[in-house]
């Protein structure tokens, strides 16, 4: 034991002393502040271009050309219909200096609504600056729609009254069984792939770190001092630790950004960015997931390491455990986030160990697992770490002194490990 | 007691790098392990070691089997390593205390290890930064930190200048007086000539020669000789029948069949009135035993 922690103790020294480490913390942090910060940025422009614009008399207006006349006389209707819009009726010819004017103000509140009629129906023409107008051109094309419903049903010899009475809606609500919403979808999302980057990351680390050791042949000063079972766990251990630190710090600069520069009352497609599904005990789970996750491809990684006798052989050496990696996140992405395939698939998904890390989050932030589903994926992958870290420490022992070429798996049957 | 090797024989695949290797070193002082490139030196040190787990045959200290944890032992390796980027007494403290010392221990002897292989100066220094040679007294102390009482050197003058050489020299005379075990491998003859009192010889794994120097070079009997003279003594070494070995800028090296030829030549020369400056009858060299026994081998 006290080697390992003698172990664990420089290697953690080592890797949160290293460039490495403090370049991508702080580029990360940069990028997460940046992305927090343009929102609010935008905010104060959008404050800015909004009382511009109700100055102008382009704001907030649809000038309405009717060849039909059917449309100019429910302006009333079509007001109750948009409030936000003012409605005025202008001639054809009017058309093009409008928009020639709508083109020059960059207004993002006018819209020019064009009526002829063709073949005895009304054709519509809605034109907007561009596609980040914030008219919403379908209630106008709806609120047009019912007009030319109700005028061809008093046609035909109904009432107002009745004519009121087809076009109301049926009154519906929206019911979901879960608690999830966009943002929670977002964020479970992004978690996927933080895990994945985070476990692959790390456990490159790892391999990198047991490769130049043997290929710096420092290896053969450490083997003689302690096992080399000792030198793999304490390394894995360090190397998890600071990959924890990183992503610790990580989080809570998140959280910082999430409190004090985001603005308040953000929004993702009109729905508040919720962090709800961050409660201490979603935290814990994603934790443990992250140690799970890390440990049980770090140990196949550090095989890998201890495989090659140079060092540009190591990503050759770690394409088995590189694909096993990826068919794990996709398995994970694909019955989480995508939520495709069978409930078959996605339990699985759950359970086996080489997704569990990367499927589990998604559902943790989401609330879409339970805590005996959660206690099942914990102890297979408990397991599968044990399984797996009994076969790679004997391997490891056996190719950690082994140069020239590659291990092959028959030779490694044959070597005695001490 | 002390060190005994048995049998040991290891293999890989079909090439048999050790083969039935026995020796023992029954108390303090330096053993020479020799052989040309590839003889199974270093595989045999990791055989011993337990680094590698022989096929057949194994090593004891005082009886025991040789483990990381029942003997305190240092191994110098032939392939230096130590961490390149890491402050030199910071890495000497990580392998003192992988050794099971305590933090200030490894601390202070790390320092006097350094201070006496005068690398004092280096101690908050990246390795690096450092010349080949300081990097190799660095290993060399890794090795030694924890004061073991088994020492095995892997070519550990290579690379050396002749000053830092002779530091090396007088620390490995200095661990034999305080009573170490030292099994030093090379394929530098003179070297072992220096050191060694009893060695052992391998050529591709298998034992060439084996047991006490002075005896081994004494079953050769004198079978040199060495003269340096102002005059040309070549033809008068030619009409005594002595045979040309080695001629030197300042001496030259004969053959000769006994003592008796080598008189014969120092008479006819003082009847010429040539008076050498030196006249050594001396054993073969180590190295001229190897590669007699190397050619007989084949």
């Amino acid at each position: 034991m006290k080697q390992i922690l003698t172990v664990f103790s420089y290697t953690f020294k080592e890797g949160v002393r290293k460039k490495a480490f403090w370049i991508s913390t702080l580029v990360i942090m940069v990028l997460l502040g940046v992305m927090c910060a343009i929102p609010r940025v935008m905010t104060l422009f959008d404050k800015g271009e909004e009382s511009a614009e109700t100055k102008t008399e382009y704001s907030g207006t649809c000038y309405m050309a009717d060849e039909t006349g059917v449309f100019e006389k429910e302006i009333p209707y079509l007001k109750a219909a948009y409030p936000g819009m003012n409605f005025k009726s202008i001639e054809q010819d009017e058309i093009k200096g409008l928009e020639k004017a709508v083109d020059e103000s960059k207004s993002r509140n006018v819209a020019i609504l064009s009526i002829q009629e063709k073949e005895a129906a009304p054709v519509l023409e809605i034109t907007v600056s561009n596609f980040l107008s914030k008219v919403q051109v379908d209630t106008i094309a709806d609120a047009c729609n019912k007009i030319w419903q109700s005028h061809l049903l008093t046609e035909k010899g109904l009432e107002k009254g009745e004519v009121a009475v087809i076009q109301t809606p049926l009154i519906y609500t929206e019911k979901f069984i879960g608690n999830m919403n966009l943002t929670e979808y977002i964020v479970g999302l992004l978690l996927t792939f933080v895990m994945f980057f985070a476990v692959y990351y790390y456990g490159y680390g790892v391999a990198m770190s047991i490769s130049s050791e043997k290929t710096s042949r420092v290896m053969e000063t450490l083997i003689i001092s302690a096992k080399p079972s000792k030198i793999l766990i304490g390394k894995c251990l360090a190397m998890g630790t600071v990959g924890l630190l990183q992503l610790g710090g990580l989080m809570a600069f998140a959280g910082f950004c999430y409190k004090f520069i985001l603005p308040e009352g953000f929004q993702i497609a009109g729905v508040d960015l919720a962090v709800s599904g961050f409660t201490p005990k979603t935290l814990i789970f994603l934790i443990i997931y992250f140690i799970l996750g890390y440990a049980l491809y770090a140990v196949m990684n550090s095989v890998c390491g201890a495989a090659v006798s140079k060092i540009e052989d190591l990503n050759s050496a770690m394409m088995p455990v590189s694909i096993l990696v990826i068919i794990g996140f996709y398995l994970g992405y694909f019955t989480s986030v995508m939520g495709g395939g069978s409930g078959a698939l996605s339990k699985l998904a759950v359970y086996l160990p080489i997704s569990s890390p990367f499927a589990v989050p998604f559902k943790l932030i989401t609330g879409e697992i339970n805590m005996q589903e959660l206690g099942i994926s914990i102890l297979l992958l408990v397991l599968a770490i044990v399984i797996v870290t009994t076969f790679s420490v004997r391997i490891y022992s056996a190719s950690v002194m082994h140069y020239g070429n590659r291990l092959k798996w028959k030779e490694l049957k044959k070597i005695k490990t001490n | 007691m002390g060190l005994e090797v048995r049998e040991i024989t290891k293999k890989f695949g079909e090439k048999t790098a050790v083969d039935h290797l026995s020796f023992e070193m029954e108390g303090p002082g330096v053993f020479g392990l020799l052989g040309t490139n590839g003889a199974g030196k270093t595989t045999t040190i990791r055989n011993i070691l337990g680094i590698m787990q022989p096929d057949e045959g194994e090593a004891l200290w005082n009886g025991t089997p040789i483990t990381r944890e029942t003997l305190s032992f240092g191994y110098l390796p032939e392939e230096r390593g130590i961490y390149m980027k890491t402050k030199v007494l910071e890495q000497l403290i990580y392998f003192g205390r992988l050794r099971g010392m305590k933090k200030e221990d490894a601390k202070k002897s790390a320092l006097r290890l350094m201070e006496r292989l005068q690398v004092m100066e280096y101690q908050n220094t990246p390795a690096e930064k450092l010349s080949k040679g300081n990097q190799q007294k660095i290993q060399l102390i890794a090795a030694i930190i924890h004061n073991p009482q088994l020492i095995f050197l892997d070519e550990p003058f290579s690379g050396l200048d002749p000053v830092n050489a002779q530091v090396l020299r007088n620390l490995v005379k200095e661990l034999v007086a305080e009573g170490k075990y030292i099994i030093l491998s090379t394929h530098q003859m003179e070297t072992v000539e220096e050191y060694c009192e009893n060695l052992v010889i391998l050529d591709r794994g298998k034992t060439l020669l084996k047991g006490n120097l002075k005896e081994i070079k004494a079953g050769y009997g004198h079978t040199n000789l060495v003269v340096s003279a102002h005059e040309d003594v070549s033809n008068l070494a030619q009409a005594e029948g002595l045979e040309l070995f080695e001629k030197r800028a300042a001496e030259t090296e004969y053959k000769i069949q006994g003592d008796e030829m080598a008189h014969r030549f120092l008479r006819r020369m003082t009847e010429e009135n040539i008076y050498p400056l030196k006249f050594e009858i001396r054993e073969p060299s180590l190295q001229e035993i190897f590669v007699r026994k190397a050619g007989e081998s084949k």
